[in-house]
């Protein structure tokens, strides 16, 4: 009893006391970057796929800098709680962002007063396609079985996503506007998203690979195509929408984000770790396992790759009513 | 047999998994032994400890802190005549009498029995209808799950509430803290005066974590101390007779049935299976006399109904996603924490990890049995530990804890604004519970809501041509209708002067 108490209370001490420490830490003068302990903040939960990615990335980058990388989750509102801290954080390099196509969706539904370009950015890591997926024995056996039957039917078929105007419902618009299919867009949610289709409620979804990726291996459901640039390798045999003739591209990136301002030589130093780590045994085993595409960019290269994803965003959310800014 | 059954066997059979049951069935009997500190805020406080151990270890830990703490708080229910936890209170009835007459040890014993029986009958339960009832649960769509949810919501009312209006009231005020926050569907935001904080919701972990840990801790504050002779008395023989347990026989079926049945409803929980079961078995025992006298079948059927009652409220949990008690709403926010959403989906993508959940809480009821009557002697002299020492350790879970859920200090500040909240609940004798599951259920009901609607195009029809609809909407007019009866025949017998 006695030892458990001083476990517990040595535990607490320490709990206490790196509280106090860590802020000391991260606001210390800059010297030479790295200086002390980096914040690497998961704009989502625990457990999920930005979270298990995100800590093997931050791992790796932890041991190329030589500092401590601390992966902590600061989830919500779809991401704008860590794009608001990060944001708000000294431009010193000590605090990124573990971004995503969130920072595109959540700057333009309106609720929060920045956009994407708030920040510095440092580059892509990876990337993931959102597969177009039936329930496994469902009459329709392409794209365009798919889109003859809801043209029959216009208005009944039910495409779910993970939520209203998050990547998955926006690539959902995206496709079905090119094979056009008008369609009930079902913001099911995360937790249900998968389950709509095999209760068959929802006639088919789009979810992102790594969400879908077990219920295709078990033929539960069918992945029909992705809505993304080329064939994926854990599912080779799905064609591109493009391959099929449907002009719809959306892919869900992540890469690493900093407060605007932070100096360049911190950013080439943080950029470096990014790269190394992306092509790490760890993460590109993880790659392997969960079906992303590691495809490092450096920042040059981003930042238009970044536009051209947020004029597509904007242009899907104002089609589908749901842009509303709020820049000043 | 299935692979998923073997691999979630072998999982939760690991030895750091065994472990992990073990170390919680020890936090359970210790936390359910000390009278104020329920399972509930119990598990609050480990909580944020296990966002570090893999999701697995985690629920084991948690399952074996739940399982346990339910035989804990007959420990000083038997010995102090106060119920360590609410769902001894039963317990107390006829442990206390036998306490007095010098055979604790026995009282104790069977209660632990008692416990692991029908904590054990709860296990077939949870292994042969969750995979069935994931499988129908399956088949729902939104507009059945709506009303599922709506029905949990009803139930709540008819029992966990001692004033229909303010449980009803109580129960509101939870569904509407979950609308603030970022609108589920649309994502836009609603009643967060801009904050980028408020615009992340009001995690319910941290609303509990206010609602229970703060009342108590300053309850504690005027509390005068109890006297913890009876703890150190001699216990005399523990491990019950052959002939005992063959008496017990009886009590201990209708206890475990009880309990098990009464867990699967959501929102019932042990205190309520405890009572129920021991007004049972004293119409169908042979000397219902002896009850209240120091009845060994009165303390083993409200002991193996509170047991039998974790495995029940594990089904809905599992299988639905909804809670059976407030254990099972923090458990799903403890496996939420982790990535894993508790639904039908769970025995579809992840059954090795669901079977592992049942398996480590198999294993919880091994360690509680062997743990209690092994470690029972050394473990009442917690009892005696004073509560300047206990509280401010409390204290500061309280605090990492709201902290460590997202990070976020604003967190903490919610955290202890639900703690004044809590504190004016008990002094208006506002039950607390109906609220935790406004809390918990508040956002399912929205979404499925909504989801059901935008699948209708708006027409509330759906909620009537669907059959499993229509059988949950139909049970929730039952249970609102049995819910004012029962109000009524509480009030006419108050009248009269019989105690309810």
């Amino acid at each position: 009893m006695t030892t458990l108490k001083t476990i517990l209370t040595n535990a607490t001490a320490i709990a206490v006391a790196s509280a106090f420490v860590f802020p000391v830490l991260l606001s210390g003068p800059a010297k030479a970057f790295p200086d002390g302990p980096i914040e690497f903040v998961i704009p989502f939960g625990a457990g999920g796929g930005a979270d298990i990615e995100g800590r093997v990335l931050a791992k790796e980058m932890s041991k190329v800098l030589g500092v401590p990388v601390v992966p902590i989750n600061k989830p919500g509102a779809g991401g704008a709680v860590t794009y608001t801290y990060v944001k708000n954080s000294k431009p010193n390099g000590n605090t990124i962002a573990w971004s995503s196509t969130s920072i595109l969706t959540t700057t333009n539904i309106g609720n929060v007063p920045y956009g994407y370009d708030a920040f510095d950015h440092i580059g892509r890591v990876e990337y993931q396609p959102m597969p177009f997926a039936v329930k496994g024995d469902a009459p329709y056996k392409t794209l365009k079985a798919f889109a003859a039957a809801c043209k029959k039917a216009p208005g009944t078929l039910k495409v779910a996503n993970s939520s209203a105007g998050s990547a998955t419902h926006l690539a959902a618009i995206a496709l079905m506007d090119a094979i056009g299919c008008k369609a009930i867009h079902l913001p099911a949610g995360v937790t249900r998203r998968n389950a709509t289709v095999l209760s068959g409620e929802s006639n088919a979804m789009i979810a992102p690979l790594t969400g879908a990726v077990n219920l295709a291996k078990a033929k539960k459901i069918r992945v029909l195509a992705m809505p993304s640039e080329k064939r994926n390798a854990v599912m080779p045999n799905v064609p591109t929408a493009k391959e099929l003739g449907f002009d719809a591209e959306l892919d869900l990136f992540r890469s690493l984000s900093v407060a605007k301002g932070t100096p360049i030589g911190v950013k080439a130093k943080l950029a470096g770790a990014m790269t190394a780590a992306a092509n790490s045994k760890a993460f590109t085993d993880l790659a392997e396992k969960n079906g992303f595409t590691i495809a490092p960019m450096q920042v040059g290269q981003f930042e238009a790759y970044l536009k051209q994803e947020n004029a597509k965003v904007v242009k899907i959310m104002k089609a589908a009513g749901l842009y509303q800014s709020k820049m000043k | 047999m299935n692979p998923d059954i073997l691999q979630g066997l072998s999982q939760a059979s690991l030895p750091i998994n065994l472990l992990a049951t073990a170390i919680g069935v020890l936090l359970g009997l210790i936390v359910g032994m000390i009278p104020g500190l329920t399972i509930s805020s119990g598990i609050i406080i480990v909580l944020p400890l296990t966002f570090v151990l893999e999701p697995d270890l985690s629920i084991a830990l948690l399952l074996g802190l739940y399982v346990s703490g339910m035989t804990g708080g007959s420990f000083s229910a038997i010995l102090l005549n106060i119920p360590g936890t609410p769902s001894a209170s039963a317990t107390a009835i006829d442990g206390y009498p036998m306490a007095q007459r010098g055979e604790a040890g026995q009282a104790l014993g069977i209660s632990i029995t008692a416990g692991f029986l029908g904590g054990m009958f709860s296990f077939l339960c949870l292994y042969l209808i969750a995979p069935l009832l994931a499988e129908v649960a399956l088949q729902f769509h939104a507009a059945d799950l709506f009303s599922l949810v709506f029905f949990g919501l009803t139930i709540i009312c008819s029992f966990a509430a001692k004033s229909l209006v303010k449980g009803l009231l109580s129960a509101i005020i939870g569904l509407l803290i979950v609308t603030v926050g970022q609108d589920p569907v649309m994502g836009t935001a609603r009643y967060t005066f801009g904050d980028v904080n408020i615009l992340s919701g009001i995690h319910f972990l941290t609303a509990l974590i206010g609602l229970f840990a703060i009342p108590q801790l300053v309850g504690s504050l005027t509390d005068t101390g109890v006297s913890t002779a009876g703890a150190r008395q001699h216990f005399g023989s523990i491990l019950p007779k052959w002939e005992t347990l063959k008496k017990i026989r009886r009590s201990v079926s209708i206890g475990s049935s009880i309990g098990a049945f009464l867990g699967i409803l959501p929102g019932v929980g042990g205190p309520i299976a405890a009572f129920i079961s021991y007004d049972y078995a004293k119409k169908a025992s042979k000397k219902p006399e002896d009850f209240g006298h120091g009845s060994i079948e009165g303390i083993a059927a409200p002991e193996s109904a509170n047991n039998a009652v974790t495995g029940g409220a594990l089904i809905p949990m599992m299988t639905l996603g909804i809670p059976g008690d407030p254990v099972t709403a923090i458990l799903i926010g403890a496996l939420l924490v982790h990535g894993l959403a508790p639904g039908p989906l769970l025995f579809i993508e992840r059954a090795d990890f669901a079977y592992g959940v049942i398996f480590s809480f198999f294993w919880a009821n091994i360690f509680n049995l062997i743990i209690a009557l092994s470690g029972l002697r050394m473990l009442v002299k917690v009892l005696a530990t004073p509560k300047a020492m206990l509280m401010p350790a409390i204290a500061l879970f309280c605090v990492i804890g709201s902290y460590a859920l997202r990070n976020s200090f604003f967190d903490v500040y919610v955290m202890l604004f639900f703690g004044l909240i809590g504190l004016a609940m008990k002094k208006l004798n506002m039950p607390v519970v109906p609220m935790l599951l406004g809390l918990v259920l508040g956002k399912q009901l929205e979404e499925h809501l909504r989801v059901a609607l935008t699948s209708s195009k708006g027409d509330i029809s759906i909620f009537f041509t669907s059959p499993f609809s229509l059988l949950f909407l139909s049970l929730s007019a039952i249970s609102i209708v049995w819910a004012f009866v029962a109000e009524h025949r509480k009030k006419s017998n108050l009248s009269k002067g019989v105690a309810p």
